[in-house]
């Protein structure tokens, strides 16, 4: 016979108040806390592109200042070239993953990565790339690249890879 | 009904990842000496050590060793008050381990040797294996005669690890008896305790994208929060225990959510096309914390639950970087991680003052969590590429919980059990 959860969770019941008006008399029962562990396993989903368009692809990276979303120059020119492989693939879906450098917290970090993944869309589909074509997501601090704290590490940390 | 039990001796055997460092106590704590407690050896001194640590963890306390006493009492009318006023003692715990049939339970007594007096007298009932859980309610009944504050002791932590795969851990408050919660090999982050601490919700990484699942401790049981296709993340409880507050990415940028567990409904809170995330719920249930960049940079905002259509209201104005905040438990203030220049320290704002304490050094801690009594934080700390958790209380004193091996981020302190 186990304690039922009444008597599991008794708390510091005061029994008797002795002729000492200072002192507790007290008992108590310590909680019954059990834990179950669960274990899942992912297999991380690759996207089936052509060689020829992965090669484009791998190096389209797009990085982006502290705290920023917004895209500078190079990356558009690394855009530019992403727009023609679409383009020349009409049946081609890409997904945007977005990243943050592990400096600030990380649920903010994972709402700036899905900014930068978003304003890479927001790119492409101003190109004419239809919107249904792009899957958005973001990873925050979760999946750095680079390692150390040093610029050049966040730096590199900050990005949206597409593939 | 306790003789039913089978003694299982005892938690030397429990192994711990993380390793307990007092780092620094504050000016003139109250000096008191625990007895071994009369009983089986090998339960009193790990009982002992266990309640010292404890109790000096908190930084209130100065534990006197045994070996520096003049006498050693085991029972009340052993207690020459003079021995220990002569040492500057202020406090005696002297008790009896009680091994009744199959269990083991523990009878402490608490004197103030200033005033010569008893003024606790207390029994712990335990069950079988949990000798460490004793341990803890004695220091906690301790703690709490002295101080007049409800000891944190006997409560738990929730944190993430990662090593080869990311885990989902629970504690004892000082790092000890863990257990695994979910084991994967994607992320997890922003663990959340449900109110009555029976369940704990977390964003996972396992379907490829962050989505919020809620999961019961005790059976393992667990379920996606909101099923839909979108990216679903920062969970938090409401003191009622009725509903998650949420960041959901739907409309295509970070807004607030607040969900009903049980019947599913959402309720938009924030509408603006900044970053809105990481909220918090007043105690109260009334207001909700949370950060927000529509100034251009983080900072932290509150918004009022009981007026309808009620503006989010910015609360921190120094700093560039304010963000992941949580109320006090009193609700008098928040804490939450600050940067000035460039290092990210977690902080103190009472409301009523309107500036920022910092309560800690180095450049890159992050997720404060504060204990429910309101006296400490535990919140994560970067080395290199190591994370470990390191605790601040109000009062000044600082330990850290650092882990033989992986790295330890995200703590989340439970509420009371005993």
């Amino acid at each position: 016979m186990l304690f039922s959860k009444k008597n599991i969770s008794l708390i510091a019941i005061i029994l008797i108040v002795s002729a000492c008006s200072s002192m507790t008399v007290s008992e108590e029962s310590i909680s019954n806390n059990t834990v179950k562990t669960v274990q899942v396993n992912t297999d991380s989903d690759t996207k089936k592109l052509t060689y020829e368009n992965k090669a484009v692809f791998a190096n389209a990276t797009v990085y982006f200042d502290f705290d920023k979303s917004n895209l500078s120059i190079k990356s558009i020119q690394t855009l530019k070239s992403v727009v023609k492989a679409l383009n020349s693939n009409s049946s081609m879906k890409i997904t945007l993953s977005g990243h943050a450098d592990e400096r600030g917290t990380r649920e903010y970090n994972l709402a700036l990565g899905q900014r930068r993944a978003e304003s890479v869309r927001d790119y492409l589909v101003l190109n004419g790339i239809s919107k249904s074509r792009i899957s958005v997501k973001s990873f925050g601090e979760e999946k750095p690249i680079a390692f150390g704290q040093n610029d050049i590490s966040y730096a590199k940390n900050r990005r949206v890879e597409i593939n | 009904m306790k003789n039913f039990f089978v003694v299982l001796i005892f938690s030397n055997l429990v192994f711990s990842e993380l390793i307990l460092e007092i780092t620094q106590g504050i000016d003139d704590p109250y000096k008191i000496a625990i007895v071994n407690f009369y009983g089986d050896k090998d339960i009193s001194s790990s009982i002992n050590t266990i309640v010292k640590n404890n109790l000096q963890r908190t930084g209130e306390f100065k534990v006197i060793d045994e070996n520096k006493l003049l006498t050693i009492p085991n029972s009340e009318e052993e207690i020459i008050f003079n021995d220990f006023k002569i040492l500057d003692i202020d406090f005696l715990v002297i008790g009896k381990i009680i091994e009744e049939d199959s269990n083991v339970s523990i009878r402490y007594q608490l004197f103030d040797i200033n005033k010569g007096v008893k003024v606790r007298n207390t029994t712990v009932y335990g069950i079988p294996n949990k000798n460490r859980q004793l341990a803890h309610y004695v220091s906690d009944g301790i703690y709490e005669e002295v101080t007049g504050i409800k000891g944190i002791a006997s409560t738990k932590i929730l944190y993430v690890t990662q090593d080869k795969n990311y885990k989902l851990i629970i504690s004892d408050a000082d790092g000890k008896n863990e257990q695994t919660l979910l084991e994967s090999n994607q992320p997890i982050i922003s663990p959340s305790w449900s109110p009555d601490s029976k369940k704990v919700a977390y964003v996972s990484f396992e379907m490829g994208i962050a989505k919020v699942f809620i999961q019961e401790i005790a059976t393992g049981e667990r379920e996606l929060a909101i099923k839909n296709s979108s990216q679903i993340s920062s969970p938090s409880w409401s003191p009622d225990g009725k509903y998650l507050s949420l960041t959901l990415y739907q409309d295509g940028n970070a807004e607030i959510y607040i969900f009903n567990i049980k019947n599913k409904n959402l309720t938009r809170l924030t509408n603006h096309y900044s970053i809105d995330t990481e909220s918090s719920w007043h105690p109260k249930g009334s207001k909700i914390l949370f950060t927000s960049g529509r100034s251009g940079s983080p900072q932290l905002y509150e918004i009022d639950l009981r007026k309808s259509n009620s503006k989010p209201k910015r609360i921190t104005f120094e700093g560039n970087y304010n963000a992941k905040a949580s109320y006090l438990p009193k609700g008098d203030g928040i804490i939450f991680v600050h940067r000035n220049n460039i290092k990210f320290q977690i902080a103190l704002q009472y409301f009523e003052e309107n500036f920022v304490r910092p309560l800690t050094q180095s450049d890159m801690d992050e997720s404060p969590s504060i204990s429910p009594n309101g006296n400490v934080i535990v919140y994560a700390v970067k080395e290199g590429e190591m994370g470990l958790l390191s605790g601040v209380t109000l009062s000044g004193a600082k330990f850290r919980l650092p882990a033989k091996s992986g790295s330890v981020r995200e703590p989340a302190w439970s509420g009371y059990f005993r």
